[in-house]
C-alpha cells in the first residue's frame, strides 16, 4: 500500500515536467540552506541484531514492560531505566526496512546501503565520511573498536573497508581496550626512539630511496610518501598518542561506562571523536551475542542490555556535559530486528522487514519517534525508513552532499544515500 | 563472377607479398537479406612493414550501381534492391573491391525479443553484473547477465518479479516494467530515458532509435516474437575482426562483429553491441566498434552481444625504432617474447647485472636474500656458465623447499581450522614439503591431492582444513586451482560471459557428492570413499529443479555407475589430461616469476580474458606436459630464458609497457618473504610464537615461510597483507598507512637493528670502518654495493646524524630495509 502510493508520487512529479536533475538540485540547494552542525559521528554497533520489540519498539507480544522516559509521550523497555533518562537526546525510529536475512549480509547491508554484490565492494558509510569530509588532527578518520566478528571478519570485512574507493578509506581497527595491556600496536614511538632520531633516519631513507625512485616511476612511492608523512604527524603528536591512551581517563569515569568490552570501546570511540576521528564503531559485543535464538528475554535482561544501558547512558551525559553532543551524531543499531514470534528455545530470530534504531546528537533531533510498526512490530504500518535515508540524515548533519553518487569502477553510478529500489534515499523530515 | 574471382586472386597475391604495400576490403564478399539491413565495411591498408591500417573513413567508396545500395563516408552500406553489386575503395592511388549479394529486400527479419529487446538491455549496459544482471537484479527489476535467458527476461519484464536463486520461481513484487495501455509510460523507457529517477541514470534519449524499438514492441503488445529451437532465426555465434588490431597513438581502427545464425546466413552486428575496452588509457573503444588509440600499450576489448560474448586484443605501438637490438634468444621463451616486442616497437632493457639477477633469483627460487658474502662471490665469479649454475644450486636448496612449501600452502590453503587436530595438518603440510623434496610431478600432486582418501592420506586432510566442505564449494575450487577456470559463479545462475552453465556446475559437484553428510547437525567428512561393495550415491540435487544430478564431466559425459566406487580418482584422471591442467599450471608457476601471467589473474581463464602471448602460453604447456609436469624443469626454463633475466631499468620505448616482459617488473615482496628478509639483513631472527591451540613454539630460527599463517599472530604480517588462505593464491601486499607506522613505531625494524648479535653489532665488534659498514649493510640488504655518489651521499648523512656512530649505522640499517628498493623483487 505504501509502496504504491509513494511510487504515484514519484510518477506524478516527474510526469509533471520536473526532470531528476531539478529535483537533485533542489535537495542540494535545501542542504546548503541549514548550517550542519555534526564534525563525527559514534556507531555503537549491536552486533547479531537486537529485538526491536524488547526495546525501542516494545508491543504486545514482548516480555518486557515499558517506562516512560524523558522524552514526553515516549515509551521503552524497562531493561534500559538509564538511557530513559536520556531519551530527549536520542530519537527513535521504527519502521527501518531492510532485506537480508543473514548476518554478513544484513551488516553489509546495514553498514554499506547496498545488498552485497560480488562484482562490486561498497564503500562502507565510515568510509563515504571519511572520503567526504577527510582527517582531522592527525587522527584516522575512521576507526573501529575493537575488531567486530572477531574469527569470523573474512566474511563481515567489507562493512569496514573502503571497496571500490580503495584500501585508504579502510577502518583503522584496533584492540579491546578493556584488557589491562591495551595498547594501540605502532602508534607511539618506543622508548629508544625519539622524534629526532626519527628525522635523521628520513633523511637517511631520502638518501637510499633516492637511486631507485630515479629508476622506477612507480605511483607506490606516493602513496607509500603519504603514509609516512600521516605516520609521522600522529606518532609526532602528543594529543593523537593521547587520545589512544584510555588509561588517561579517570578511573571513575571507566567505572561509569562499565569496566567490559562494551563499556570500554564505547569510551574509547568518545575519546577518538574529542580528538578528530569522524566516524567511530564501538563494536565491544562480541560475535553474534544480540543473536538471540534461544533464551531471548533472559540474555536481554541479564546481560545484554545492562551493558548498553550503561555504556549508552555514560556517553549521552558525558558528550552533553561536554557540549560534544551538538556536534556528534549518535547512531546505536545492529544489523536487523528479530522476529514477532517467539521460536520453541524462547528465542527470537532474524528479522529485516521492520525494526528500530536509535540516533541523535550532532543536529538531528532527539526525543522524536519516526514511523510506526504494526500491532505486532512485524511489518511497517507508517513510513518505511531505508539505510539510504537514515545516511542521508546523517551525511546531511555533516554538511555532506546526500545526493552525490560516486562512479563505480564500471561506469556505474552508485548513490552514496542508497534508499530503496535503489532510488536516492532522502533526509528524514522529522528529524531536522 | 568472373569479377568476383579476379578480386578473390588480388586478395591473395596481396597476401602472399605481404611487405607490398596494398589495399583490400573486408569483408571482400557478403550475402545482405531481408529489408532495412545494412554491412559496416572496413578498407585496410598495408604499409611496406606489412602493418595494415583502417583507412576506411579516408577511402573513397564507389557502389558503380546506386538504385541497389547506398553507402556513407564511414563504409556502412544501406541495401535498397536485389542483385549482385560491386563495391570499390580508392586509397592513396590503390583500389580494392568486393562483391556483394542482396537478397530479399522486403522480406522483414521475424521479431525476436532475445535479440532485439535484449540486444539494447546488453549494448545499454542494463544487464550488467553490477545492475539488473546481478544475481538479484537490482531495484526490484532483474535481468539475466548478458541476455543469456531471454525467456526469463521477457517474464522478468512483462510480468515482473525477480530471480530467486535457489528455486525455479520468481519472487518480489510482481510490478510489470512496460504499460501496454499507455506504451510511453512503460517504466522500461521511463527509466532508461531519465524521465523518472533511475539508479543507473540515462541509458538513452527519449526518441533515439533504441528507445522507439522498445515502444514500437510495447504498442504491439510486446511479443516474444520468434526465439530459438526449431522455428526461429537465433545468433549461433559472433565473430569479431580483426581479433588482433596494432594502432598508433591518435589512429584508429574499426571493429566488425559478425553474427552467425542458426540458418546459416550471416549478419552485421556492429551497431548492435556493445565494446569496452579493458584500458581505455591505452585504446579508447567506443560504438560502432571505432577503437582510438591513446598511448602505447595493449588491452582486449570485449565485445558483448545478447547472450555472447567475445573480445579482440588491441595494441597501440610506438614510432618505429632504428637500430633495434638484437635479442640473443637463450630458449623458446624468448622467441615468442621477442616477436611480439618487435612487432609493438619495444625495445627490451638490457641484460640484468650480476647483482640484480642473484637478487632476483634467490627470491624467485628461493625466497630469500643471498648473504654478503655469497653476493661477493657470485660477483667476483669469472666462469661464463655462473647463472646457469647458480639456478641449479638454488634449486636443490633446502630454501627452495620451504619456499615452494609456502606458496603450494597458499596455492592448496593448509591453514588450521579449529575442528581438525595439529596431526592433520602437519600430515598435510609435510606431504607438501615432502612433494618438493622429492620433486614429484605435478600432476601427481594434484592427482593425490583431489583424489586423496582413507583415514590416514596426508592429502585428505584437504577436505578437513577447507572450511567449507560442501561439495558445491570443493568442486570449483578444485577447478581454480588446477584448470585455472573460475566457475563458482555457475552455482547459482549460468556464467554470465561463458559457457559455464549451471547444469555443468552441478554435474561435476557430484563427483563430490558422497563425501559429506550430515549427521545429528554436525557435517561429517567422510574421505573413507573406497566401497566396492557398495557405491555410494553420488548424486547431488540441482538446487532450481530440484532433480538429481549424477557425476558428470564437463563434456556431458556421465560417470557410468560401474565406476562409482571411486570417483574423485576419476575425476582426477580426467582434471590432469584434460589440456586445461597443463596450461592453467605452466602460466600460474610463470605468473609467481613475472608478477603476472600470461593470463592474468593467473586462475581467470576465459574467452573475455585472453592471453597476452598464446603461442608462448601453448609452448610452455606443451613443455610441461612433455617433461612430465616436473616443476623445477619448468622453473629452470623460466629462469635461463633471456626474458627473465632483463633488467628492470626501463628505456623510453618500454616504460609503460607492463605485459610484454619487455623488463623485468618490480614486484613487492609477500608479507612473509619481506619479514624474512629484514631478519636476514639485520641478522636477527624473528622468535615467533605459535597460537595455543597449536600445543607449542616453533624451534628458533623458523622463518615467516615455514609458519602457518592463520597459527602464527603477527602484527608485521597483519600490517602488509598476508594471505590468511581463506582463497587460494597469494594475498597483495599494498602500501598502507599501518606499514609506515609500523616501520617508525614498530617492534620489527627497532628491535632487530641494535640486538648485540645482530649484523650491525659484529660490524661494530670487528672494528669495520664506516666506508666497510655502510658496504656490508648495502650487500646484506639491497645485494649490491652503493654507486660511487650513493656512498658520498650516504657519508655525508651519516656524518650529519645527531646519535653516536652505532645509532647513525642503526639508521641506515633501518633506512635500507624501510626503502621500497627492499621492499620489492625488481
Amino acid at each position: 500500500m505504501m509502496k504504491r502510493s509513494s511510487f504515484l508520487r514519484a510518477g506524478a512529479l516527474t510526469f509533471l515536467g520536473a526532470s531528476q536533475a531539478d529535483l537533485l538540485r533542489a535537495a542540494a540547494a535545501a542542504a546548503g540552506s541549514t548550517p550542519a552542525k555534526a564534525k563525527a559521528c559514534i556507531l555503537l554497533w549491536l552486533e547479531g541484531g537486537i529485538s526491536h520489540l524488547d526495546s525501542w519498539d516494545v508491543k504486545a507480544n514482548s516480555g518486557f514492560k515499558t517506562i516512560s522516559t524523558k522524552a514526553s509521550g515516549i515509551r521503552v523497555s524497562d531493561i534500559f531505566p538509564a538511557t530513559a533518562k536520556h531519551m530527549d537526546k536520542l530519537s527513535i525510529i521504527r519502521s527501518m526496512r531492510t532485506q537480508e536475512r543473514n548476518h554478513p549480509q544484513g551488516t553489509i547491508e546495514t553498514l554499506c546501503g547496498h545488498r552485497p554484490n560480488p562484482a562490486l565492494k561498497f564503500p562502507s558509510v565510515g568510509s563515504i565520511i571519511s572520503k567526504e569530509l577527510g582527517g582531522r588532527d592527525n587522527m584516522p578518520p575512521f576507526a573501529v573498536v575493537p575488531m567486530p566478528t572477531e574469527g569470523d571478519f573474512f566474511n563481515y570485512e567489507e562493512a569496514y573497508r573502503g571497496g571500490f574507493l580503495g584500501p585508504q578509506y579502510d577502518s583503522m581497527i584496533l584492540p579491546d581496550p578493556s584488557q589491562p595491556d591495551f595498547a594501540v600496536p605502532d602508534l607511539s614511538l618506543p622508548k629508544s626512539v625519539t622524534a629526532e632520531m626519527i628525522e635523521d633516519r628520513r633523511s637517511l631513507l631520502k638518501v637510499v630511496d633516492s637511486h631507485y625512485r630515479a629508476q622506477e616511476t612507480s605511483a607506490e612511492f606516493a602513496k607509500m610518501d603519504t603514509f609516512q608523512q600521516q605516520a609521522m604527524q600522529m606518532l609526532l603528536s602528543p594529543k593523537v598518542k593521547e587520545a589512544f591512551d584510555i588509561s588517561k581517563e579517570p578511573d571513575k569515569i571507566r567505572d561509569r561506562y562499565g569496566r567490559t568490552r562494551v563499556g570500554q570501546s564505547v569510551l574509547m570511540a568518545r575519546r577518538l571523536v574529542e580528538a578528530g576521528c569522524r566516524f567511530v564503531t564501538a563494536a565491544g559485543y562480541k560475535h553474534g551475542e544480540w543473536d538471540t535464538h534461544g533464551d531471548n528475554d533472559k540474555r536481554l535482561r541479564e546481560s545484554l542490555a545492562p551493558r548498553l544501558d550503561q555504556s549508552l547512558s555514560a556517553l549521552l551525559e558525558d558528550l552533553a556535559t561536554s557540549g560534544l553532543l551538538e556536534s556528534t551524531v549518535v547512531l546505536v543499531t545492529g544489523e536487523f530486528g528479530r522476529t514477532p514470534a517467539i521460536n520453541p528455545n524462547r528465542g527470537r530470530d532474524h528479522w529485516p522487514d521492520c525494526w528500530s534504531l536509535l540516533v541523535g546528537g550532532g543536529g538531528i533531533s532527539g526525543g522524536r519517534i519516526v514511523g510506526a510498526s504494526d500491532e505486532r512490530g512485524a511489518y511497517v504500518a507508517d513510513r518505511p525508513v531505508s539505510t539510504g535515508d537514515l545516511y542521508a540524515t546523517i551525511y546531511k548533519a555533516m554538511g555532506i552532499d546526500w545526493t552525490k553518487t560516486y562512479m563505480s569502477p564500471a561506469g556505474r553510478p552508485v548513490y552514496i544515500a542508497n534508499g530503496f529500489d535503489d532510488k536516492m534515499g532522502e533526509p528524514i523530515k522529522e528529524l531536522a | 563472377m568472373k569479377i568476383c574471382a579476379v578480386a578473390g586472386l588480388l586478395v591473395l597475391a596481396q597476401l602472399a607479398h605481404a611487405q607490398a604495400p596494398g589495399l583490400r576490403i573486408y569483408p571482400a564478399r557478403a550475402t545482405l537479406w531481408g529489408a532495412n539491413t545494412s554491412q559496416r565495411f572496413l578498407a585496410l591498408a598495408r604499409d611496406a612493414e606489412g602493418v595494415e591500417r583502417d583507412v576506411t573513413e579516408n577511402a573513397l567508396w564507389i557502389i558503380a550501381d546506386a538504385t541497389k545500395a547506398t553507402i556513407d563516408a564511414s563504409g556502412k552500406l544501406m541495401v535498397r534492391a536485389a542483385g549482385p553489386v560491386t563495391l570499390r575503395a580508392e586509397f592513396d592511388g590503390l583500389r580494392a573491391e568486393s562483391v556483394i549479394r542482396i537478397e530479399a529486400v522486403d522480406a522483414q527479419r521475424p521479431f525476436s525479443f532475445g535479440t532485439d529487446i535484449g540486444g539494447i538491455f546488453t549494448r545499454r549496459g542494463c544487464n550488467n553484473s553490477d545492475c539488473h544482471g546481478g544475481v538479484k537484479g537490482k531495484a526490484g527489476y532483474k535481468l539475466s547477465a548478458n541476455a543469456l535467458f531471454p525467456q526469463d527476461d521477457y517474464t522478468w519484464t512483462v510480468e515482473g518479479g525477480t530471480f530467486d536463486v535457489l528455486s525455479a520461481e520468481t519472487k518480489g513484487a510482481r510490478v510489470s516494467r512496460i504499460d501496454k495501455l499507455d506504451p510511453e509510460k512503460s517504466l522500461l523507457l521511463a527509466k532508461a530515458a531519465g524521465q523518472v529517477a533511475h539508479g543507473g541514470g540515462r541509458r538513452f534519449a527519449a526518441g533515439s532509435p533504441d528507445y522507439v524499438t522498445i515502444l514500437n514492441w510495447v504498442k504491439a503488445g510486446a511479443p516474444f516474437g520468434a526465439e530459438s529451437g526449431d522455428k526461429g532465426v537465433f545468433i549461433r555465434s559472433i565473430e569479431v575482426y580483426p581479433r588482433e588490431v596494432v594502432l598508433r597513438a591518435g589512429s584508429s581502427h574499426r571493429l566488425l562483429v559478425t553474427a552467425q545464425l542458426s540458418n546459416g546466413r550471416t549478419e552485421d552486428l556492429t551497431d548492435q553491441v556493445l565494446f569496452v575496452s579493458g584500458d581505455s588509457t591505452v585504446v579508447e573503444a567506443s560504438e560502432g566498434g571505432l577503437l582510438r588509440g591513446k598511448q602505447t600499450g595493449e588491452t582486449s576489448i570485449m565485445i558483448r552481444a545478447a547472450g555472447h560474448a567475445v573480445s579482440a586484443r588491441a595494441g597501440v605501438i610506438g614510432s618505429p625504432v632504428s637500430n633495434y637490438p638484437a635479442f640473443p634468444a637463450r630458449n623458446y621463451i624468448d622467441e615468442h617474447v621477442a616477436a611480439k616486442l618487435r612487432k609493438f616497437r619495444i625495445v627490451p632493457a638490457a641484460l640484468s647485472g650480476d647483482a640484480e639477477f642473484l637478487r632476483r633469483v634467490s627470491l624467485d627460487l628461493t625466497g630469500t636474500l643471498p648473504p654478503p658474502d655469497r653476493v661477493r662471490e657470485f660477483l667476483a665469479d669469472r666462469s661464463p656458465n655462473k647463472r646457469a649454475a647458480l639456478i641449479e644450486t638454488l634449486l636443490e636448496t633446502p630454501e627452495f623447499v620451504d619456499y615452494w612449501g609456502f606458496r603450494l600452502g597458499d596455492m592448496l590453503r593448509a591453514t588450521f581450522v579449529t575442528s581438525n587436530s595439529t596431526a592433520g595438518l602437519k600430515a598435510f603440510e609435510d606431504w607438501i614439503l615432502t612433494s618438493l623434496m622429492a620433486n614429484k610431478p605435478f600432476d601427481q600432486l594434484a592427482m593425490e591431492r583431489i583424489a586423496g582418501q582413507g583415514r590416514s592420506a596426508p592429502a585428505r586432510n584437504f577436505y578437513y582444513v577447507s572450511e567449507k566442505v560442501a561439495p558445491e564449494n570443493l568442486m570449483p575450487e578444485l577447478i581454480r586451482v588446477f584448470m585455472g577456470r573460475r566457475i563458482d559463479c555457475a552455482q547459482c545462475h549460468n556464467h554470465p560471459f561463458e559457457t559455464w552453465s549451471q547444469n555443468q556446475f552441478w554435474g561435476l559437484t557430484a563427483f563430490f557428492g558422497g563425501l559429506t553428510e550430515v549427521r545429528n547437525g554436525q557435517l561429517i567428512v567422510d574421505t573413507m570413499g573406497d566401497h566396492p561393495d557398495r557405491p555410494r550415491d553420488m548424486s547431488v540435487i540441482h538446487p532450481r529443479t530440484k532433480e538429481k544430478v549424477l557425476p558428470t564431466f564437463l563434456d556431458g559425459t556421465v560417470l557410468p555407475r560401474e565406476r562409482w566406487t571411486d570417483p574423485r580418482r576419476e575425476l582426477a584422471q580426467w582434471v590432469v589430461s584434460h589440456p586445461y591442467f597443463a596450461e592453467a599450471a605452466a602460466n600460474r608457476i610463470w605468473g609467481y616469476f613475472f608478477g603476472r601471467g600470461i593470463v592474468d589473474p593467473v586462475d581467470d581463464f576465459r574467452g573475455t580474458n585472453p592471453p597476452t602471448h598464446p603461442e608462448l602460453l601453448a609452448a610452455l604447456a606443451k613443455d610441461f606436459q612433455t617433461h612430465r609436469f616436473d616443476l623445477k624443469h619448468l622453473m629452470r626454463t623460466i629462469a635461463q630464458s633471456r626474458t627473465y633475466q632483463l633488467s628492470s631499468v626501463a628505456n623510453e620505448t618500454n616504460r609503460h609497457d607492463r605485459i610484454n616482459y619487455s623488463r623485468a617488473q618490480p614486484r613487492p615482496l609477500d608479507a612473509a618473504v619481506l619479514l624474512d628478509a629484514i631478519s636476514a639483513a639485520t641478522g636477527v631472527p624473528e622468535e615467533f610464537r605459535y597460537h595455543p591451540m597449536a600445543n607449542g613454539d616453533p624451534a628458533a630460527g623458523t622463518r615467516a615461510q615455514q609458519m602457518l599463517p592463520d597459527l602464527c599472530p603477527s602484527p608485521f604480517m597483519d600490517a602488509y597483507g598476508r594471505s590468511m588462505r581463506k582463497t587460494p593464491g597469494p594475498g597483495a601486499p599494498q602500501p598502507a598507512l599501518s606499514q609506515a607506522l609500523h616501520m617508525f613505531a614498530g617492534t620489527t625494524y627497532n628491535s632487530k637493528l641494535s640486538k648485540p648479535d645482530g649484523r650491525l653489532a659484529q660490524l661494530l665488534a670487528r672494528g669495520a670502518d664506516d666506508g666497510e659498514a655502510v658496504d656490508e649493510l648495502y650487500l646484506a640488504a639491497l645485494t649490491r654495493l652503493p654507486t660511487a655518489a650513493e656512498k658520498q651521499s650516504v657519508m655525508q648523512a651519516l656524518a650529519q646524524q645527531r646519535g653516536g656512530r652505532a645509532a647513525s649505522l642503526g639508521n641506515l640499517l633501518w633506512a635500507l630495509v624501510s626503502s621500497r628498493e627492499f621492499a620489492h623483487n625488481h
